[in-house]
């Protein structure tokens, strides 16, 4: 399968944090969450895929191109969205557009007119004046409108009302219809994703976790749920991370196969939600720090 | 590169709307060579700052530029609006004082406005323009401790120096003046690229 994005042990330092040697790979067709607490290089990471960022160490490579020679041939075919207003505040959509289109060779006014009906945008109206989630919508159709092959949300729900965050997921649905586009995106919302994610990369302190198809991590984790009686040191390591009281223990295992044949009928096992993953592998990656 | 220009003189239309006539109106009285640099700064920066903020460095920055591009939109598109004040203070001495402007005030403005500009936009790549009037300030604050410590009659030799300037006949000077000037913006380019280059958003 072909990969739109590779990061390739990817270092970059600031003042208190670091992403510490971070590959990432993002297939083509699929739509990738990327998923990770506050504060934990998501953002970086994104600004490190569109530039706005150079590593210190490591490559980036988008379309297989390089941005030291392909710069604008590749920005040409990514839409981004920011979780920000990054459009000048006192303008109009309209005014916004005819800045934004000639940058683009395969500028669609029918589409932007399309989707500036669909989301009821104003044209005429100054972008101050926008509310999050308009100002979402503004950013989602400039992004949209130029038939790129690969779309950038950095939290693109954030914010936002939930029926609005319903119709952008089935608005992100349909554009994978084709299977040529690849959208990649940034969220601390995942019941978002339940709704559209093939794959999901996790990252954790600018650490990469692990990249899994959505399905995978359903058949592969498990909360498990028994007495305390049955966590000794062997089985401790059985686990992601265990939380005890005294009533009993609830962990997460990434093998459910092995739990079920080590404790049978002796614990219960439920399926994990994505927050249950990210809460338990935290707890984990800090036990062993 | 063309359409980041074209940006610049759509976002600064609402100031040039203003200025324009003002500029106009002011060429009735006074000399049109501090109004005219006066003018150019004032437009040229201004054009500099609505581009400053983060945002709309992330918003530049994503679009199919590359940084170089960026930079070299805002020392080209400070040329045309030089020009553009140029040529309405051309247009306006015609028509209000019925007289050619001197070719040699003209070449003097365009002069000083690229030197301050070749000075400005470097360190406002670094700082942000809004620490260039503090910048200023403490030229000038050093300016008037030198007019008045060590040489009290600077002022003086300074209006003489422009007035001997454009007496002289030379032409061979004046191209030597604008190589100079020409070779100072250029290397200011340059410096503003690797400057912004670095930058991060």
């Amino acid at each position: 399968m072909e990969n739109v994005i590779e990061l390739q042990h990817i270092q970059k330092s600031f003042d208190g944090f670091q992403l510490k040697d971070l590959s990432l790979t993002v297939k083509k067709g699929f739509v990738t969450g990327f998923i990770g607490g506050n504060g934990v290089g998501k953002s970086t990471t994104i600004k490190l895929i569109m530039n706005l960022l150079q590593p210190d160490n490591g490559t980036v490579s988008i379309f297989g191109l390089n941005y030291k020679e392909h710069e604008k041939e590749i920005k040409q075919r990514i839409g981004f969205v920011f979780d920000e207003n990054i459009f000048y505040e006192n303008l109009t959509l309209a005014e916004m557009k005819k800045i934004i289109k000639p940058a683009y060779k395969n500028w669609d006014d029918n589409l932007f007119a399309q989707y500036v009906k669909t989301f009821e945008l104003p044209l005429n109206k100054k972008i101050k004046t926008f509310s999050k989630g308009m100002m979402m919508k503004a950013s989602l159709t400039m992004a949209l409108s130029h038939h790129a092959e690969l779309i950038i949300m950095d939290e693109p729900t954030s914010g936002l009302d939930p029926i609005f965050r319903r119709e952008l997921l089935d608005i992100l649905h349909d554009l994978m219809q084709d299977g040529e586009k690849t959208i990649f995106f940034s969220t601390h919302i995942t019941t978002d994703l339940d709704r559209i994610a093939d794959y999901i990369t996790f990252i954790h302190k600018g650490e990469h976790l692990f990249t899994k198809e959505f399905y995978k991590i359903e058949e592969e984790y498990a909360i498990v749920k028994g007495g305390n009686e049955l966590l000794d040191r062997d089985t401790e390591r059985e686990f992601v991370s265990i939380r005890k009281s005294n009533h009993g223990f609830e962990a997460l295992t990434a093998n459910k196969k092995r739990i079920e044949n080590i404790f049978g009928e002796m614990v219960m096992l439920e399926k994990p939600t994505l927050e249950d993953i990210m809460f338990y592998t935290k707890k984990g990656a800090e036990q062993y720090v | 590169m063309f359409n980041l220009i074209r940006k610049d003189i759509v976002l600064v239309k609402p100031t040039l709307m203003i200025m324009l006539p003002i500029l106009v109106l002011s060429l009735f009285q006074g000399p049109s060579i501090y109004i005219g640099f006066l003018f150019s700064i004032a437009i040229i920066m201004s054009a500099f700052a609505s581009d400053e903020k983060t945002s709309i460095n992330t918003l530049l920055n994503s679009l199919p530029y590359t940084r170089k591009e960026i930079v070299s939109s805002k020392y080209i598109g400070a040329f045309i609006f030089l020009s553009l004040v140029v040529f309405t203070i051309f247009i306006g001495n015609l028509v209000i004082h019925k007289e050619i402007t001197i070719w040699k005030e003209i070449l003097f403005i365009v002069c000083l406005v690229m030197v301050t500009i070749s000075l400005f936009f470097p360190f406002s790549y670094k700082f942000k323009s809004q620490y260039l009037l503090i910048g200023t300030l403490v030229l000038f604050v050093l300016y008037l401790t030198v007019v008045n410590f060590i040489f009290q009659n600077i002022n003086d030799k300074i209006r003489e120096f422009v007035g001997m300037l454009l007496a002289l006949q030379s032409s061979q000077l004046y191209l030597l003046v604008g190589f100079i000037v020409t070779a100072l913006y250029v290397c200011s380019w340059l410096l503003s690229i690797r400057i912004y280059s670095k930058k991060i958003f």
